[in-house]
């Protein structure tokens, strides 16, 4: 697995576009700061979206109301910082590969998009009784509360790969360097 | 009312994060030790010209003549180019002379690491290297520091 991994990571860095993007002048910094912002944008509707079900936000707009008419401009943010992400990661493939935040920011992903499909099916499930309740049925709190704790989980370690803890460079000590993957690192960042 | 509660209590872990990152804003007091100054002179044997850090990598003959490998972060590439370095400015085995601060971690594995401040080219020409306001000590490195 880990080495499937790399196998792909150092595919990518041969590709001259991700190496072009690695010592670009300009658009590597660019990417980065669209990503930071439709980060900033789409996590803070979603955001409202979960504090509202949760019976913490706007308590006087009808829940349901609020979370459709929020989707779709949050989904273009969410596109658009999922592009810019998927670049930063071809710009710098092999060491991002490698690095143990990357892989569990990468996890929570993962986990985040699951509650997020079981959110939006128990949504359109519960029908609209409870839309001007001030709280969503238990299980839409339980989705907007594991949203909240993964997207803020996901924000912090994204941050933590610019730093070199635990990177496998400085040989991190079992279990951190079979979990990061550690093969060889090669660049650095 | 209820929405500000709820924000404030959102923001208040997000503000000790970021208070505690403050200490070190990537990636000065994070990684790099204000208390070990270094001045390196050597030949550059190799240069990662890559966002968001260029490296910088010398060869340094220490005192008992044994050569020791030197890599040394700089701002990004534009950081770079906008003080004056850019690729064919650093030629492989050309002389530098680096003002920096060496990494927290001495181990030196695979080379010693440092924060570069300035760069003195062999014709005498000095240049800025890091960037500011990322928490290195106003050293004086930075022309554009006030």
């Amino acid at each position: 697995m880990n080495q499937a991994i790399y196998n792909f990571a150092v595919w990518l860095d041969t590709h001259g576009w991700s190496t072009a993007l690695h010592e670009s002048f300009y658009l590597y910094n660019w990417i980065e700061t669209t990503h930071v912002l439709t980060l900033m944008f789409s996590l803070g509707l979603l955001f409202l979206i979960d504090l509202r079900m949760l019976g913490l936000a706007l308590p006087g707009i009808p829940a349901g109301d609020l979370a459709r008419r929020l989707h779709l401009p949050m989904l273009l943010g969410f596109s658009i910082m999922l592009i810019t992400g998927l670049l930063l990661f071809y710009a710098i493939p092999v060491r991002t590969a490698q690095s143990l935040w990357f892989r569990m920011k990468v996890v929570l992903m993962v986990a985040a998009a699951i509650n997020a499909w079981c959110f939006h099916h128990s949504m359109t499930t519960a029908g609209t009784g409870w839309d001007t309740a001030r709280k969503a049925p238990p299980a839409l709190q339980w989705g907007a509360g594991l949203s909240l704790c993964f997207w803020m989980l996901i924000v912090v370690f994204g941050r933590l790969i610019a730093y070199d803890w635990f990177d496998c460079r400085t040989g991190p000590p079992e279990p951190f360097a079979t979990l990061s993957g550690c093969i060889n690192e090669q660049t650095h960042y | 009312m209820a929405l500000l509660k709820a924000s404030l209590w959102l923001a208040l872990p997000l503000v000790a994060f970021v208070s505690w990152q403050a200490r070190g804003h990537h990636a000065f007091s994070a990684e790099f030790d204000k208390e070990a100054p270094v001045s390196l002179e050597g030949a550059v044997t190799k240069v990662e010209w890559i966002n968001p850090h260029a490296w910088i990598h010398l060869a340094v003959i220490d005192d008992d003549g044994t050569s020791v490998a030197w890599m040394v972060e700089g701002g990004t590439p534009n950081t770079l180019l906008r003080s004056g370095i850019h690729k064919n400015s650093l030629p492989i085995g050309s002389e530098i002379k680096v003002r920096g601060y060496q990494a927290k971690d001495k181990t030196c594995v695979p080379a010693c690491k440092a924060n570069g401040r300035d760069l003195t080219f062999a014709d005498g020409r000095k240049v800025f290297m890091g960037s500011s306001g990322t928490g290195a000590p106003r050293d004086g490195a930075d022309p554009r520091e006030r």
